[in-house]
């Protein structure tokens, strides 16, 4: 553990900037967002959740695939630097542990390489994450729902602390730490330090929503795929995808050609299970083609279908689809919504 | 690149041959070749399984391969005229260069279809793996016991392989049933929906079943097999969904926890029954 002073930090990640590609919480028009940083004093330190989640750092809006020409395709290279994200919230470090279950793990085919997605494997094998410590989380966090929290450390590289006058980096990982040994300049941390942790992980906790026991959650899901709470549920939706951008876990995406005769390129856009045409087929069946079904999608794909496959839920509480939705469809109470609701024609056992 | 490190590249492929199916023109099959010797040997595949059939500019659609594992060097998909991608395929020349991604996903239970009677059971053009299925149960004769086709299409110019169901309709190791929906002059066969006609030829209950057809042929088949008697374990049926990724990512094509990609595109009853919604 080391710690760094603030007036410092800069010179800190320039050091970093010598070996990655940095991605910091800044500006990016009028909102704010994950962005590849050309200098060191782009970074705002004082965002809590930025408005667009970090999965673009890795599974960009929109990527090339490779291009075609007369002389054949032409696969993106790798970048040389790996890339190395500062000031990531656990909530967005969480995340891409999931998006990795789909993209890079291939969990469910482990044995198949055909299953791995190259694209995300170049720059996630070998990412560096600071994750910091939310000493003020925002209203619209409960991540302490799925067991997170303000100060939890799980998949960090390096944990941060914004003690005031100092940031305060701990080596999680081993690439975390090997990280940390090389950089000299930073100053030991003291018992004082330590405290004042404890203390400002005390502060945090404290703003956080009481806990939901969302547990049943899962075997809940399983009997209402018929029942009329989704009509409930839905009635206010107008599928416009907020959320699903917005959102540090949807991961679906479109594939689609850009170009003129033989010369373009294949590009993959994120998509969204909110609109109609996302599952229309060329003969005009749509086995999603009501917003009710849709919207049950999103939610049992959060709630049920993913814990199904990878034993955990496709949501960190991280609050952006709360922020983000024209009009208040609130996740966590339709998570209260489905836990307190009574089945009609399913049986409750 | 190697299709195995990257499974977003499409593997270059020669059209050999464009035979149009229909009057209307709106089915053709194409017989494709792989340019590159390596591509061929690596590729290894089972009747049901599906490949994107890309074109370069336009994009890329599912289809599930027609060809046999045992017609060596070859691929075979039938492509109906429906949208933009299978609008550009319909413009394709023998002799031009078009990519595919695979295969991809599961296949038909051959290995317990062994020394098993199968009925096969099929409509309209959605007969293309069960083509797969069937010359290569006949290639293999002696694997398999009686097998019988239940195959039905709208009128008798919708039908695909019209030539080798002629072939078929000869010999004395396939019983085929062929029906349109409506009565028509110079039909002489069966009349009646896939349903209707699968309750009168009343296959065995003890062999196993493939369905295969739109979802609503799928939709009242099924409870027909079921009256019959058909275990649920031994009904099997292939889903169409849309695509992109073919490699269970890109979220389109998932009923319920399972994506058609992946865990399918065959399914048995027994699974399906479980899926919420699956046609």
């Amino acid at each position: 553990m080391i710690k760094i002073k603030k007036t410092g930090l800069n010179e800190f990640i320039e050091y970093l900037m010598n070996d990655y590609d940095v991605y910091g919480s800044a500006d990016v028009g009028k909102k704010t967002a994950f962005k590849k940083i050309d200098s060191a004093s782009e970074i705002r330190h004082d965002i809590t959740n930025t408005h667009l989640s970090p999965k673009d750092v890795f599974f960009p809006q929109s990527e090339v695939l490779f291009q075609y020409s007369d002389d054949g395709l032409k696969v993106p290279k790798k970048n040389e630097k790996p890339i190395a994200v500062w000031g990531m919230r656990n909530c967005d470090t969480s995340s891409l542990m999931m998006l990795n279950k789909v993209f890079g793990d291939a969990h469910q085919m482990s044995e198949k390489d055909m299953y791995k997605d190259p694209y995300w494997k170049m720059k996630y094998d070998n990412c560096l994450i600071f994750n910091q410590a939310c000493n003020e989380p925002l209203s619209t966090c409960f991540c302490n729902w799925f067991e997170g929290n303000p100060f939890a450390k799980k998949g960090a590289d390096v944990f941060v602390v914004d003690t005031g006058d100092y940031f305060i980096l701990e080596g999680i990982s081993d690439k975390g730490k090997a990280f940390l040994t090389k950089y000299k300049t930073g100053e030991d941390t003291t018992k004082a330090d330590l405290n004042k942790i404890a203390e400002l992980k005390k502060t945090a906790e404290s703003f956080m929503p009481d806990v939901v026991d969302i547990k049943p959650l899962f075997n809940k899901m399983n009997k209402i795929w018929d029942e009329p709470i989704w009509e409930e549920i839905s009635a206010k939706c107008i599928n416009c995808g907020a959320c699903t951008f917005v959102c540090p876990t949807c991961h679906c995406f479109d594939v689609s050609d850009e170009g003129k005769g033989k010369k373009g390129k294949r590009i993959r856009l994120w998509d969204s299970c909110m609109f109609q045409i996302f599952t229309r087929e060329a003969s005009g069946h749509n086995p999603r083609g009501l917003s009710t079904q849709r919207v049950r999608q999103r939610i049992m794909h959060k709630y049920n279908y993913f814990m199904d496959n990878y034993e955990q839920h496709l949501c960190t509480g991280c609050g952006r689809c709360v922020q983000v939705c024209p009009v208040n469809l609130d996740i966590r109470e339709v998570i209260k919504q489905v836990l307190d609701y009574k089945l009609v024609k399913n049986e409750d056992n | 690149m190697c299709n195995c490190e990257n499974t977003y590249i499409p593997i270059p492929m020669k059209v050999e041959k464009i035979l149009i199916e229909n009057p209307d023109r709106s089915l053709r099959t194409y017989d494709l070749s792989f340019v590159n010797e390596e591509d061929r040997k690596k590729f290894t595949y089972m009747p049901g399984q599906f490949c994107e059939f890309s074109i370069l500019g336009k994009g890329e659609s599912p289809f599930g391969i027609a060809s046999s594992p045992t017609e060596e060097g070859i691929l075979k998909f039938t492509v109906s005229r429906t949208g933009s991608v299978t609008n550009e395929i319909h413009y394709l020349q023998e002799g031009d260069i078009v990519g595919i991604r695979g295969p991809m996903g599961n296949w038909y239970p051959l290995e317990k279809l062994k020394g098993q009677d199968v009925v096969i059971i099929g409509g309209g053009f959605a007969f293309t793996t069960l083509r797969s299925m069937i010359v290569y149960m006949l290639e293999n004769r002696d694997d398999y016991g009686k097998i019988t086709v239940i195959y039905g299409a709208r009128n008798p110019d919708l039908f695909i392989y019209k030539d080798e169901l002629k072939e078929w309709d000869k010999r004395d190791d396939i019983i085929l049933h062929l029906t349109v929906d409506k009565p028509i002059k110079g039909w002489n066969k069966l009349c009646g929906f896939v349903p209707t006609i699968t309750k009168d030829v009343k296959p065995d209950p003890t062999s196993w079943c493939i369905v295969c057809g739109p979802p609503i042929m799928i939709k009242f088949t099924l409870p027909v097999l079921l009256e019959i008697g058909f275990a649920h374990d031994k009904i099997y049926t292939s889903l169409e969904r849309r695509m992109k990724c073919g490699i269970g990512k890109c979220g389109r094509c998932g009923i319920g926890s399972k994506y058609v990609c992946i865990d399918g595109p065959v399914f048995s009853y027994e699974e399906l029954k479980k899926i919420p919604d699956a046609f």
